[in-house]
């Protein structure tokens, strides 16, 4: 019997890998070629026969290198948690800042100030909340047309708002803890006060343009599902 | 001529559903496969290893050394949370796909 991993290691010598996991590669190759041949000697076939008849399965070496080397180069593949939902997200995010940032510089309207009590005041930028539809539309979209799940489109319609919620809930203990010790610490009621304007009404817009999208498209998706049905 | 497309959906769709009942090695797969469809799916190493490998970097499946009882080692491969949810809706779609080959077919036949 041949010794199978000598023969692939000199078949797939120019595997472009790190060598722990060339050998890995080669390994496992070997270990089928291995199979295959003792299956075939097993039903009879001479020792010889069996080894060209295992080492027939692959015609051209150097092109299986370049498969295996390509579907294991992690750079090549952009998965489908990247398409659905990172990249849907981070377009969504960097759009509602963008415009928030263009709004604030270049919009005539000052922020509507909400005041209960002695609560500190509630911002709701009204010009930004308006164009959030818009961008929670392109979340769904996106993460839609790459074949998101229910909860990859929810997520990318909502990411603009998370980096926010996230920044609050991280601050928000640490200014509980260091409230009394810190002079110019921010006051956590502030914190807390600061949701409805970041997080609540931003994702209710989100919400409000990006549901209906994922709707329309699941619809269209059944129709035609039923039609082919 | 079946396409590329096609052809990598039906293997990714065979391989998912073979791993549904549990861990296997690529040879005992490839064989599983081949058994299960009386033949008519049969997968080379050529062919089979690149799918393996870009399979397990989407996450669908996962493979480990493992030591058989044999004492020689095995990668094998198994099925993870990711695939699973893949599998479904793979399924679906295929399912889809025949029913309308075969409306298709008795048309063209009646």
């Amino acid at each position: 019997m041949p010794n199978w991993q000598e023969l692939v290691r000199e078949r797939l010598s120019g595997l472009a890998l790190n060598p722990a996991e060339r050998e890995e590669v080669h390994a496992e190759l070997a270990a089928h070629l291995e199979e295959s041949y003792e299956a075939l000697v097993k039903k009879g076939v001479n020792q010889q026969a069996a080894v060209q008849r295992a080492l027939s399965q692959v015609s051209n070496w150097q092109d299986l290198g370049r498969r295996i080397q390509a579907a294991r180069t992690k750079e090549n593949i952009m998965n489908d948690r990247v398409r659905q939902l990172w990249l849907p997200g981070f377009v969504t995010f960097l759009l509602s800042t963008s415009l928030l940032a263009l709004f604030e510089v270049f919009g005539a309207e000052p922020p509507v100030l909400v005041k209960v009590g002695q609560l500190p005041t509630v911002m709701f930028f009204i010009p930004w909340l308006l164009s959030l539809p818009l961008v929670g539309a392109l979340g769904a979209y996106l993460s839609h047309r790459a074949g998101g799940t229910q909860r990859a489109i929810f997520s990318s319609i909502l990411f603009p708002v998370l980096p926010f919620l996230a920044s609050i809930l991280l601050v928000l203990p640490v200014s509980l803890i260091f409230d009394r010790f810190i002079g110019h610490n921010v006051a956590p009621i502030s914190l807390v006060m600061a949701l409805p304007g970041w997080v609540l009404a931003p994702g209710v817009a989100l919400i409000a343009g990006g549901l209906p999208i994922q709707f329309l498209r699941s619809r269209r998706l059944d129709t035609r599902r039923t039609a082919s049905s | 001529m079946i396409g590329s497309g096609i052809k990598r959906g039906t293997a990714e769709l065979a391989v998912l559903s073979v791993l549904q009942d549990g861990p296997l090695h690529g040879y005992e797969l490839a064989r599983r496969i081949e058994q299960q469809t009386n033949g008519a799916l049969r997968f080379t190493l050529a062919a089979l290893y690149p799918m393996l490998y870009r399979m397990e970097q989407q996450r669908w499946i996962r493979g480990t050394w493992e030591t058989s009882a044999n004492g020689r080692k095995r990668r094998c491969y198994r099925l993870t949370p990711a695939g699973k949810k893949k599998l479904s809706p793979l399924q679906r779609e295929w399912e889809e796909l025949f029913r309308a080959l075969q409306r298709l077919t008795k048309v063209a036949h009646a």
